[in-house]
């Protein structure tokens, strides 16, 4: 690790160590609010939210390797603000060459004035780009869309959704204020103690509200979806090792049978597999990040393979750290069983596991 | 010989006639073991009115009188039929355990109220401290005159919130090997010192609860079997818990609720997520598993028919059956994709009617995913099951 890196990791520790406990976590995921404030601006303040843009942007000009390492103590910390979805995900889309959009809306975003969120998955769907119903087509003072986008993850406290939608026939990316005419939000909770929206629009937008077509659009979409894959592995990894941090700590202290659970030798290989696969997850994670980061040709199957290794990864760690606790996980005054719903929320976030099987298929069979 | 196809034909008449929407509604929106409360009772006492409220229990105790077989078919049907859950806690375990172990006015009185579901009752075993080593249980009961002290704490005891009584295991020999000195005691829950503290579960929702008992005062006739012989009582109700249980009817459901789902998803192509070859073969390994337990659940239910016993072979059914119910969970998850997201508890109510977020076929996937991983800890976790099979069948 670098000596920037190193910095950064540490900042992110000593904030979320000390302002990011459970219990207080717990009671803003229970609040009518979805998301503190206080932290936003605090995460804008220490740059968090402009990490990866360029200095151009007001950035940091960080890679993804240090937005991982971030993500990571969130999923520590089971953050609920939407660093990935606006920063990273939508970032990725508004500031790739090309993407037509002002720079007050990146301006807005940095400073977290404004969370951005993209709105791609529909109801009833997978959430493959080939597969949309959403369609926009010209009429005479800009462009009408119409659809139906559904669980936009943030949607509740997004400003600007980027939809997508076809148009025709070809990919096409829009930026849409949630207050535009013809746009009906609905917002909720997730199980996630998080927030999301339904989307159903009817709506004629300026000319400038379309923001990429065609082959720019789909670059910027695989260039995101790369990008959201590899932080939702990283928070993944984070909450992963934070549920066998917790089991290993709770089966010490846990007596039955007049010892601890931990002398179980059953149990020691449980928590020993555990490790294993998170240390697997580890280094396809860090190898897929420097790829990128890199950018080498094998990037994206890396990429790939992180997100498959890191889902079923994260799925059977977190419950198994649930079953070696017993009864007092499946509590909500237990941190352990958040992680649990949390990467289950991750695992369909923006590309799901199977998705990402096929896609890395292909890519090893074109080669 | 029974006519089982007549059988079959006239409890799903049955079914079609007294399940009101409502009713089934409960049954669909099931998200654990429980149902609705409220539905759950108003179905108990149309079964009573008509006799089948308790399908295992012989005919002296109001029993229907049916053999394994009806019994398997009936739970089939309703399970078909989306109907409510029955609470298990007074049919299933107190019930049988008072046929055995009751006195003769603990039989007449207790019995009939558990059927029609007058009284409901709760299961106090398990404390902060006493999970898995139940034996180390600290609750305490000590004799005073013609009544018990009780002192101590449950937790975990489900629908304690619902119950009027409550069965506990007590302490009241601390001299003796933890075992020998644990009794068997009823009591009613709205002793002056019970207090009950709801417990939140990870779906957002409370059913179970933590119990505190403050000099409570308990006439001697509630103990079941003698003072400190609570232990094998108790045992023996452990294996009610675990056995009469047919895993593979719930699990035949839940596979069907996966192709569904699947069906109503357009993955790649626009075509249906159960035509994706890998969602469809992980679905037929799982089909497979589930028959492997098929047959093993009919392989028992024919030796109890035979009048054997399948002694160590229930944990091996507890076990499979629980994991495998899990992996439906699992793929059920994967089928819907991002429609587990939705934290929408209201529409999880049968009586509610407004617009939900999240569509039918999904409303209930992420509740039950995360509230099934339940199954292999409660009733003996699937360790303690692979404990016994070591000890029992493999003689480790
Ligand atoms: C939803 C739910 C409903 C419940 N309802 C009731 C109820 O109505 N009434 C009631 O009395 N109780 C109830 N329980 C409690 C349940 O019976 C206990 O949770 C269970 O016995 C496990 O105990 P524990 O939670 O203390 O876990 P622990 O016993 O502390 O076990 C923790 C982990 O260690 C493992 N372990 C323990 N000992 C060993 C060993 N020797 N070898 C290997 N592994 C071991 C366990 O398998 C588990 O994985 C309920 C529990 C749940 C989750």
């Amino acid at each position: 690790m670098n000596e920037e890196q190193q910095m950064l990791l540490d900042s992110a520790q000593r904030y979320l160590r000390d302002t990011y406990d459970f219990n207080s976590r717990r009671d803003m995921a229970n609040s009518e609010q979805y998301i503190s404030t206080t932290h936003w601006q605090a995460f804008a303040e220490m740059g968090w939210l402009a990490m990866p843009f360029g200095e151009q942007h007001g950035g940091l000009g960080f890679g993804m390797e240090e937005v991982a390492l971030l993500s990571e103590e969130f999923g520590k910390h089971l953050v609920l603000e939407p660093m990935l979805e606006s920063t990273v995900v939508a970032g990725s889309v508004l500031t790739y060459p090309g993407v037509a959009v002002e720079s007050s809306h990146i301006d807005a975003l940095v400073s977290g004035e404004k969370i951005y969120a993209l709105a791609h998955q529909e109801p009833d769907t997978t959430a493959d780009i080939d597969n949309l119903s959403a369609h926009a087509q010209h009429v005479a003072n800009g462009l009408k869309i119409t659809g139906n986008k559904a669980y936009i993850s943030a949607g509740a406290v997004t400003d600007y959704f980027i939809v997508t939608a076809k148009l025709e026939g070809q990919l096409a990316l829009f930026l849409v204020p949630k207050d535009a005419e013809g746009l009906t939000v609905t917002r909720y909770k997730t199980y996630d103690g998080r927030s999301a929206a339904n989307l159903a629009f009817d709506m004629e937008l300026p000319f400038s509200s379309l923001m990429a077509r065609g082959d720019l659009a789909r670059s910027a979409f695989m260039t995101m979806r790369d990008r959201a894959i590899l932080g939702a592995s990283a928070e993944a990894l984070g909450a992963m090792q934070a549920a066998l941090d917790t089991t290993v700590d709770y089966t010490r202290q846990r007596v039955q049978f007049g010892k601890p659970l931990s002398s179980f030798q059953a149990l020691q290989h449980r928590m020993a597999n555990m490790l294993i696969q998170i240390e697997l997850c580890r280094s396809l994670v860090g190898a897929a990040c420097r790829a990128l980061d890199a950018g080498s040709e094998d990037a994206r199957r890396l990429t790939l393979a992180a997100k498959v290794k890191v889902t079923s990864t994260a799925r059977k760690v977190t419950q198994e750290a649930i079953q070696l606790h017993g009864g007092i996980a499946t509590t909500d005054e237990y941190v352990v069983g958040h992680y649990f719903k949390r990467v289950t929320a991750l695992e369909s976030w923006v590309c799901s596991r199977e998705d990402a099987l096929v896609d890395f298929i292909r890519l090893t069979d074109a080669a | 010989m029974t006519d089982y196809a007549a059988f079959r034909l006239e409890v799903r008449q049955f079914l079609e006639a007294s399940l009101t929407p409502e009713l089934r509604r409960a049954g669909k929106l099931t998200t654990s073991v429980f149902s609705d409360f409220e539905s759950s009772m108003a179905w108990q006492r149309i079964l009573h009115a008509k006799g089948w409220a308790a399908p295992d229990w012989p005919e002296e105790y109001g029993g229907p009188g049916w053999d394994i077989h009806q019994r398997y078919i009936f739970q089939e049907e309703c399970k078909l039929a989306n109907a409510p859950s029955i609470i298990a806690m007074g049919i299933q375990m107190l019930g049988p355990l008072l046929m055995k172990y009751g006195t003769e006015a603990q039989k007449t009185e207790i019995i009939p109220r558990i059927l029609s579901g007058d009284d409901v009752w709760c299961q106090g075993y398990s404390e902060p401290g006493a999970g898995s080593d139940l034996a180390s249980l600290k609750t305490t009961a000590e004799r005073d005159g013609d009544h018990y002290r009780v002192n101590g704490t449950k937790i975990w005891t489900s629908l304690a919130q619902h119950s009027n009584k409550i069965f506990c295991l007590v302490r009241t020999n601390k001299d003796v090997k933890p075992q020998a000195g644990i009794s068997f005691l009823l009591m009613d829950i709205d002793l002056p010192g019970i207090t009950i503290d709801p417990i939140v579960s990870l779906d957002g929702q409370v059913e179970q609860c933590q119990v505190f008992f403050e000099d409570v005062e308990v006439p001697v006739t509630n103990l079941v079997g003698d003072e400190n012989d609570g232990w094998s009582v108790a045992k023996s109700l452990l294996e009610f818990e675990r056995g009469g249980h047919n895993f593979t009817i719930d699990i035949k459901k839940q596979l069907g609720k996966v192709r569904d789902q699947a069906l109503r998803i357009r993955g790649r192509g626009g075509r249906p997520k159960l035509e994706d070859p890998v969602f469809r073969t992980q679905l037929a390994e799982a089909e497979i598993e589930a028959m492997a337990l098929e047959q093993t659940e009919l392989r028992i239910k024919g030796s109890f028919a035979a009048g054997g016993n399948p002694g160590a072979l229930s944990s091996l059914v507890k076990a499979v059956g629980t994991e495998l119910s899990q992996q439906f969970n699992e793929l059920s998850v994967d089928a819907v994709g991002r429609a587990i997201t939705p934290y929408f508890p209201e529409g999880l109510d049968p009586h509610f009617e407004g617009e939900t977020p999240v569509p039918d076929y999904a409303t209930t996937t992420m509740a039950e995913y995360i509230n099934n991983r339940s199954a292999t800890i409660y009733g003996g976790t699937a360790e303690v099951q692979r404990n016994i099979i070591a000890k029992q069948i493999l003689k480790l």
